[in-house]
């Protein structure tokens, strides 16, 4: 009994020396984004008890991985309401992995707002629009949401460059994106290359966009890809570069065919 | 031959007892988890075969660490929680302890035979898991490389470049290695619970509830430290909790090493500091506990 | 002489869940085990006779008084040094070989290389065990278990054994090989306190016993003397005539003895036993 009392008070005496070690390892882990999740009573009625025990006890990722083949499937019988509730899921259970970001926005700016487009049940055009419209802004959100649990990855500042060029048509916005992309340390080469096209397309910024373009056509033969030559050249044309400075013509035969 | 020379500790008479246990538990057909996880590797392939080469990779790793994750855990509970209470039960506890040998070095050789059965089984485990991802990441290589022939050469760059990036990375064995660590805090507290548990299945009991209430012991910590105005009922519960039990959210890295976090080393070794810790005053726990206990 | 194993006025009671009175196991003990003797814990089950022996070893803790052995205090694990133990039926891992569980046995005793090589063939030897040395404790007799059991507890060798009902569920001849090796054991000169409840056996072997009801030493001596009938002698004659016996009768009764008893020898149960399933086996 006594040795009982003993041990117990050891256990508290100790539990007292933890506490400030394990609520600063918690707090590095926050800073590091581990387990930037909030288990709150959201989470818990959307996984369900089970899984939000679960998700609780270690088996996060699992449970995430459990909700996102969920999502899979849904995608696969066209349920978008469903996958837009199943990928918050996802997203929130996990919101360290990339892909499951980039996935949740392609399904709604490319796949759900497509659908809306087409929707058989709604004549109105102009409803048909907003709706697709609105699939655009989650897809957006959701690579928004990304970066900022992820802000040193490029593929989500990249996803959400394309989302802008090509749902949105907006290059200057586009351009952005792909910069920011650039500028990460992991960042693909292509990025600075995608980012000076997209500048390319904004008017008034055609001086800017030609220094960069030509800056990379400078700097090797890697860098002189055929949509490189031909914003250059739309450029020039634009910008009324004199002759001489301007790039010279390929030659056919010098041209890669593709 | 005269009397031997009896000294506190020796080496020699822990390491007999840790191969003894290690024995021991290794003819409990405890590599069976070893089956069940290449079953799992095997089916869950399968089923990933329908999958883009992240979404596999991603869940691949995911499932893989997962399993790894609670089969260790378990059999480091299930292990430990049969291994006084059966030496009692054979009786074989009285033919050790009669010898001149220290309660202190019985429960060390327990102790490390468990840890040792567990250092091998994660790395079996790691070792199959890591062959079948290696695999699949030599496939997927191959494939993007042929489907890719005809791109610029950055961009089958960058997409190999991608396939390597979401298969293996280097993370992945620090986050391992606490999986290991969370193991051996559990066997150790198991340990500690089994030598006043009066039976397995009591240890193994107490022992999920203590698993349990160690992931929620973080959320616990933090809103007593945050005195939230809750009655005092509820604050000395919040606090005996944060006090009494280990946060193991600590020990879960891997589900974001996982999603490419990577582990900075300092990070990493106040981590295995802390998981050393426990393992050490629960060990001291169950030595105090079972230097007095009458058998 | 000195004492192998003092036991000075030990009681021990362990606490009920929940009752006030706690369980009295072991109620003042003494007795004192000397040097080369054979002693015998008797008594029925429940008596605290394995109390008493896992007091001596420092298993378990008396409540009061103290155990010793060789004058070392049983608290102590250098107490250990020089006893041997083996419980009441232990359950030994099947799996091992008899050689490989005395291996391991030595090692925890902190002894190993050629050492413990020939002590372990010293020790099957012994129990005459050499032929079963590579096979599983699995395979073993229960006979055969008991005296690996035996070997076990002699491995560091000791100069005490204590042995808890060694013979438990072991069949007469098995029960007679393990008496035989207690009287080996004791010409080597070698301790050895054993509790039984098998009075017959006890009586063969002991030199002195102890005889335990609810753990109370009730009676404690020399064995002769406490079986001895002071004033009656036994005559066991072979071949006498009846008028031999008749004189005898009418002697003694002119003298002021009383024949009290008169009958044919028997031989023992056990005896008969071993004669008759000694010669179904060399058939």
């Amino acid at each position: 009994m006594i040795r009982g009392l003993l041990i117990l008070s050891i256990l508290l005496v100790t539990g007292l020396a933890k506490i400030p070690v394990e609520a600063a390892i918690s707090a590095e882990h926050r800073r590091e984004h581990f387990r930037a999740v909030e288990f709150g009573l959201g989470l818990r009625e959307q996984v369900g008890q089970l899984g939000f025990i679960a998700a609780l006890s270690g088996f996060r990722a699992l449970v995430a991985d459990f909700v996102f083949i969920q999502a899979h499937v849904a995608w696969e019988r066209t349920e978008w309401g469903r996958v837009l509730l199943l990928f918050r899921q996802v997203t929130t259970l996990q919101p360290r992995a990339i892909l499951f970001w980039d996935m949740a926005a392609w399904h709604m700016a490319w796949n759900a707002s497509v659908a809306a487009m087409n929707d058989p049940a709604q004549p109105r055009l102009a409803l048909r629009l907003r709706a697709q419209r609105e699939y655009f802004d989650l897809g957006r959100d959701f690579l928004e949401r990304g970066i900022r649990n992820n802000p040193e990855k490029p593929q989500l500042y990249e996803a959400l460059g394309r989302l802008y060029r090509d749902k949105y048509h907006d290059h200057a916005h586009a351009a952005e994106y792909f910069e920011q992309a650039a500028a990460l340390p992991d960042a693909p080469s292509y990025d600075r290359r995608f980012a000076a096209y997209e500048l390319s397309y904004c008017a008034g910024r055609e001086q800017e966009a030609y220094e960069r373009l030509h800056r990379l056509y400078q700097s090797g033969e890697r860098e002189r890809l055929p949509t490189l030559l031909k914003r250059l050249k739309f450029l020039e044309e634009q910008l009324h570069v004199p002759l001489a400075e301007r790039i010279p013509d390929q030659l056919p035969a010098d041209t890669p065919k593709r | 031959m005269s009397e031997l020379p009896h000294t506190a500790f020796s080496l020699r008479r822990v390491g007999a007892l840790t191969s003894n246990t290690l024995r021991e538990l290794t003819r409990l057909r405890v590599f069976y988890v070893l089956l069940l996880f290449a079953l799992l590797l095997i089916g869950s392939s399968f089923f990933l075969a329908r999958m883009t080469f992240q979404q596999e990779f991603q869940v691949l790793k995911d499932i893989s660490l997962g399993a790894i994750n609670i089969l260790t855990s378990v059999l480091a509970i299930v292990a430990t929680a049969r291994l006084l209470p059966q030496e009692i039960e054979d009786r074989t506890i009285y033919t050790i302890l009669a010898k001149p040998v220290h309660r202190g070095e019985y429960m060390l050789g327990k102790l490390a035979g468990v840890l040792l059965l567990l250092a091998i089984t994660t790395l079996l485990m790691s070792a199959l898991f890591l062959a079948v991802l290696y695999v699949r990441e030599h496939t997927v290589l191959a494939e993007t490389a042929r489907q890719m022939r005809a791109a610029p050469p950055d961009h089958l760059e960058e997409a190999l470049r991608n396939v390597r990036a979401s298969a293996f990375n280097l993370n992945l064995l620090p986050g391992i290695a606490i999986i290991f660590l969370k193991a051996a805090l559990l066997a150790a507290l198991t340990l500690f619970v089994s030598t006043f548990a009066t039976s397995n299945i009591f240890a193994v009991v107490v022992m999920v509830f203590v698993y349990f209430i160690g992931h929620l012991e973080g959320t616990a910590r933090e809103y007593w430290q945050q005195e939230h105005g809750t009655g005092w009922i509820a604050s000395t519960f919040l606090g005996l909790v944060a006090l009494l039990f280990p946060d193991l959210q600590l020990f879960n890295l891997v589900d974001d090493v996982v999603a490419g976090t990577p582990i900075l080393p300092a990070l990493f070794a106040k981590t295995a500091a802390l998981g050393g810790f426990y393992v050490t005053l629960y060990f001291l726990l169950a030595w105090a506990v079972f230097y007095r206990r009458e058998l | 002489m000195t004492d192998a194993i003092t036991v000075t006025s030990v009681s021990k009671s362990f606490p009920i869940p929940f009752q006030r009175r706690p369980m009295v196991a072991v109620r003042d003990v003494s007795f004192r085990v000397e040097a080369g003797q054979v002693y015998g814990l008797l008594g029925p089950n429940g008596s605290g006779k394995s109390t008493t022996l896992k007091m001596i070893l420092g298993l378990v803790r008396p409540t009061r008084g103290t155990t010793e052995i060789f004058g070392r205090d049983s608290e102590f694990v250098a107490s250990r040094t020089s006893v041997g133990f083996l419980p009441e039926s232990p359950y030994f891992p099947k799996y091992l070989t008899g050689e490989e569980m005395l291996r391991f046995y030595g090692k925890v005793c902190g002894l190993g290389g050629s050492e413990l090589r020939t002590r372990i063939d010293t020790l099957l030897e012994l129990v005459r065990l050499t032929n079963a040395r590579t096979r599983r404790l699995g395979g073993y007799s229960k006979g055969m278990l008991q005296r690996i059991g035996l070997a076990q507890a002699l491995i560091n060798d000791p100069k005490v054994v204590i042995l808890d009902e060694p013979t438990a569920g072991v069949d007469p001849a098995g029960s007679r090989e393990i008496r035989d090796l207690i009287l080996d054991l004791k010409a080597r000169g070698m301790t050895v306190l054993l509790s039984s409840h098998l009075l017959e056996q006890v009586q063969e072997v002991c030199d002195r016993v102890g005889i335990l009801a609810q753990g109370e030493l009730v009676r404690e001596g020399p064995l002769r003397e406490l079986i001895a009938i002071e004033n009656r002698t036994q005559l066991v004659l072979e071949n006498a005539s009846v008028e031999l016996i008749g004189e005898i009768e009418t002697r003694a009764l002119a003298a002021g003895a009383q024949v009290v008893e008169k009958r044919n020898s028997e031989t023992t149960l056990e005896k008969l036993f071993l004669e008759a399933t000694q010669s179904a086996t060399r058939r």
